[in-house]
């Protein structure tokens, strides 16, 4: 193997440099069933809110905002492009919970690391909040490198 | 092994479309593997993919066109010495350049038993001015779609008319050789030209 095909196997392309991730996990609960209805509301909810924190934060294109719900009986997948576009919305409901988990992945062009994690961990809170759930940090990550947490809100 | 990469932006359909195709290849009889990078640490898509029972193998740590290329060798590398799957669809992050994996992949191949397979490029026709107005961005999906075999313009029912002629402009100044399909993977457009291609064409390299 060459040096150049060594050097390309480490070193991350140099057209990534624009474009910053965070992801995180979280545990959510409420003493309250939350139907199915109620939880895709959430999930829209989230993405919106995600989104437009990002982009009022400075964000010249969202690249992509997906979340991940997954509970006992079923799991939901939302995702979007951007404020002003429709998210996706797609999964199996299953039947009302109590519990479940949620992972959020915001993938943004022209937003630093720490605004984009800064945008996403607000508008978790906000929105679980308005949906009276509870919640704790399980891990995340700024890109790359993972680091556990484990605080409750 | 014939391997498909599937490649494009961020957000420009290409989960879904891995599903539907993978979904439509294994009712007519193939053994698919799909193989998932991805730019969130925590992964989202391989779990999306997982729920409609296909098989799939998620590769972390970092892009697959650089930082972990070597990991995306090992994975193939336990395909063919396991599964053994007759196509092997790739799906890299939204952020990586397909030449720089389809170097990859023919490095780890030259002495095995497999074939190319059509490098697909999406192209997210409702997002088209976005895309290539940055200059950093506009390099990255410019060298994307220089890349491609075939380039789909996705998400073509959610767009005007107008959108998808400017998008189709766009992406042939860019790349004039590549084949050029209007995709919408909910809809049906252009879908079983894709099947079609993942199954038939062979890409010489």
């Amino acid at each position: 193997m060459s040096m150049k095909e060594r050097l390309r196997l480490i070193v991350p392309s140099p057209l990534h440099e624009d474009v910053k991730a965070y992801a995180v996990s979280y545990s959510l609960s409420r003493e309250t069933e939350i139907e199915s209805t109620e939880l895709r509301r959430f999930a829209a909810d989230l993405m919106k809110s995600i989104s437009d924190a990002c982009i009022k934060g400075g964000a010249k294109v969202i690249g992509h905002i997906k979340a991940y719900i997954e509970h006992a009986s079923g799991f939901l997948h939302a995702n979007t492009v951007g404020a002003h576009k429709s998210f996706q919305l797609n999964g199996r409901d299953g039947d009302p919970v109590n519990s479940f988990t949620l992972v959020v992945n915001s993938i943004v062009y022209g937003l630093p690391e720490e605004l984009i994690k800064d945008a996403t961990v607000r508008a978790i809170e906000e929105t679980s909040s308005a949906f009276g759930l509870r919640i704790t940090m399980v891990s995340q990550a700024v890109t790359a490198g993972l680091t556990e947490k484990g605080e409750e809100t | 092994m014939k391997l498909v990469q599937i490649a494009g932006w961020l957000g420009s359909g290409k989960t879904t479309l891995i599903i539907a195709l993978s979904r439509a290849l294994s009712l007519k009889g193939s053994r698919v593997a799909i193989l998932v990078n991805e730019v969130g640490a925590i992964p989202v898509d391989g779990k999306v993919i997982q729920e409609y029972g296909l098989t799939v193998k998620d590769i972390g740590g970092g892009c697959i066109c650089c930082q972990v290329a070597g990991n995306l060798m090992k994975t193939l590398q336990l395909l063919s010495e396991g599964p053994k799957p007759e196509i092997v669809i790739i799906e890299p992050t939204g952020i990586a350049v397909p030449s720089s994996i389809r170097a990859t992949i023919l490095s780890w191949g030259r002495k095995q038993d497999v074939s190319m397979g059509p490098t697909i490029v999406l192209f997210d026709t409702t997002r088209e001015e976005k895309l290539l107005t940055y200059e950093s961005l506009k390099r990255l999906v410019s060298t994307q779609l220089k890349d491609a075999d075939i380039i789909a313009l996705s998400k073509v029912d959610m767009a005007s008319a107008e959108a998808i002629a400017r998008a189709g402009e766009s992406v042939r100044l860019i790349n004039p050789g590549a084949r050029i399909v209007h995709l919408s993977t909910t809809r049906g457009d252009g879908f079983e030209s894709l099947v079609q291609a993942t199954e038939k064409i062979t890409v010489q390299v």
